[in-house]
């Protein structure tokens, strides 16, 4: 079940016409240094990631859902059971066709409502560094600034991408990225929490943008 | 995978991030990204210029940044100081590590000494945009403008470079089965990259002919 999941994705990755990945880091890149410098507080720069993030998710999700239909890729994409199908889909279809990486999903929690998608290689940071954690006294200081960058969640574009995905086939959720390679940790880790199943037609409580 | 340990000063160049597969996204990637960069920067340009200018100032950080990349790259040391060897380095060089293909010709303005104009019939950027009426001569190619301009000052020739999208004339370009990219049609507009280099860039060139 699993491995058709991957082969849709390979098949549909295989289809996709190509952009250099280092122009895409370095787009991503440039951004992000403008959101930085327009609102200066790293969080608010992770909800703006996040937002941006969002209004990618909404459109990229047809696009995977009518191109694994054109493909004849059937049901196994197009429709999910329960949420470990769609967790699938998210990682080994969406991610596998848009960015061409592998991701793995796991760590399901007891009562099935949340799960981790683990990212080995992460395209949107591709020479990207950002200041070393360390000496947290520092950022107690009221200048802020860029000692401050250490809070910002560079991927967090992700979040928003699938949540705006799964908020359009009527999933609400919730992520956050909990480990990170730009802050050390071995592998990013996006932990995706479903908190309600949406019924069809509640598209208005979204407007809240 | 020790990739997290190590310094990002001390990761191979070579081959970008150490990714396998030869370092390439979905071109609907990069399109969702780019359309996020130009809409936050519209909704933050009070015109049409504006809003180019501001593309093109995001797109000069990229370019300083690639000609770097792509002169550590490069296996022979050496250094573009001619005028003519750098606008075929932007042309061919840039354009291939970028967008996987050269420009399609470059060529010298007639009115104009100072002109070079660098043609693209299928910018990357623009691929998926289209520019509605009221925004009239925007051209949504004025990043990669700013990318070009990024790279000429990094090597030492100031110039201004705008980018115009121009109507191709029917017969000027063909190409078997449409466009390269399957599913969309035939462009109907080129990009053109005006670069004007400023006088002295002209007259250290023209000192370097003697």
């Amino acid at each position: 079940m699993a491995s058709s999941k991957a082969q849709a994705g390979q098949t549909l990755w295989a289809k996709m016409p190509k952009a250099n990945a280092e122009l895409f880091a370095l787009t991503y890149g440039s951004l992000v240094t403008e959101l930085v410098r327009d609102y200066e507080d790293p969080i608010e720069v992770n909800a703006q990631l996040e937002r941006i993030g969002h209004s990618i998710g909404v459109r990229c999700v047809d696009e995977l859902l009518s191109k694994a239909d054109s493909s004849n890729l059937g049901s196994a994409v197009t429709q999910c059971g329960n949420l470990r199908d769609t967790a699938e889909v998210v990682s080994k279809v969406g991610f596998r066709m848009f960015l061409g990486i592998q991701a793995e999903v796991g760590g399901y929690s007891q009562d099935q409502r949340s799960f981790s998608i683990y990212l080995q290689e992460n395209p949107l940071s591709t020479f990207v560094e950002l200041p070393t954690i360390g000496d947290e006294q520092s950022s107690s200081s009221p200048s802020g600034g860029l000692d401050d960058l250490r809070k910002l969640k560079y991927s967090n574009l992700y979040c928003g991408v699938i949540r705006g995905a799964l908020e359009m086939v009527n999933l609400k959720v919730e992520c956050t990225i909990v480990r990170d390679t730009l802050k050390g940790d071995e592998l990013n880790e996006i932990r995706v929490e479903l908190k309600e199943v949406l019924s069809d037609g509640a598209g208005d409580d979204y407007k809240e943008e | 995978m020790s990739r997290s340990s190590t310094n990002i000063l001390d990761r191979p160049l070579g081959r970008p991030g150490g990714r396998a597969e030869g370092s390439v996204v979905s071109l609907s990637a990069f399109a969702y990204i780019y359309s996020e960069l130009v809409q936050y920067h519209q909704q933050r340009a009070a015109s049409i210029s504006e809003l180019e200018r501001r593309l093109e100032s995001a797109g000069y950080v990229v370019g300083l940044k690639v000609l770097e990349m792509i002169a550590y790259r490069a296996k022979e040391t050496k250094r573009e100081t001619r005028l003519m060897s750098i606008l075929h380095f932007v042309s061919s060089s840039v354009w291939k590590s970028l967008f996987g293909k050269a420009a399609d010709s470059l060529e010298r303005s007639i009115d104009h000494a100072d002109e070079y104009m660098i043609i693209d019939y299928e910018p990357i950027a623009s691929t998926f945009v289209s520019v509605p009426p009221d925004l009239g001569q925007l051209s949504a190619d004025a990043y990669v403008s700013g990318i070009v301009a990024g790279v000429l000052d990094g090597a030492g020739f100031s110039a201004r470079v705008t980018a115009h999208s121009v109507q191709v004339e029917e017969g000027e370009y063909t190409k078997q089965g449409g466009n390269s990219i399957p599913g969309i049609p035939p462009r109907k507009d080129k990009a053109v990259f005006l670069v004007k280099f400023s006088p002295e860039v002209l007259s250290r060139d023209a000192a370097l002919e003697r």
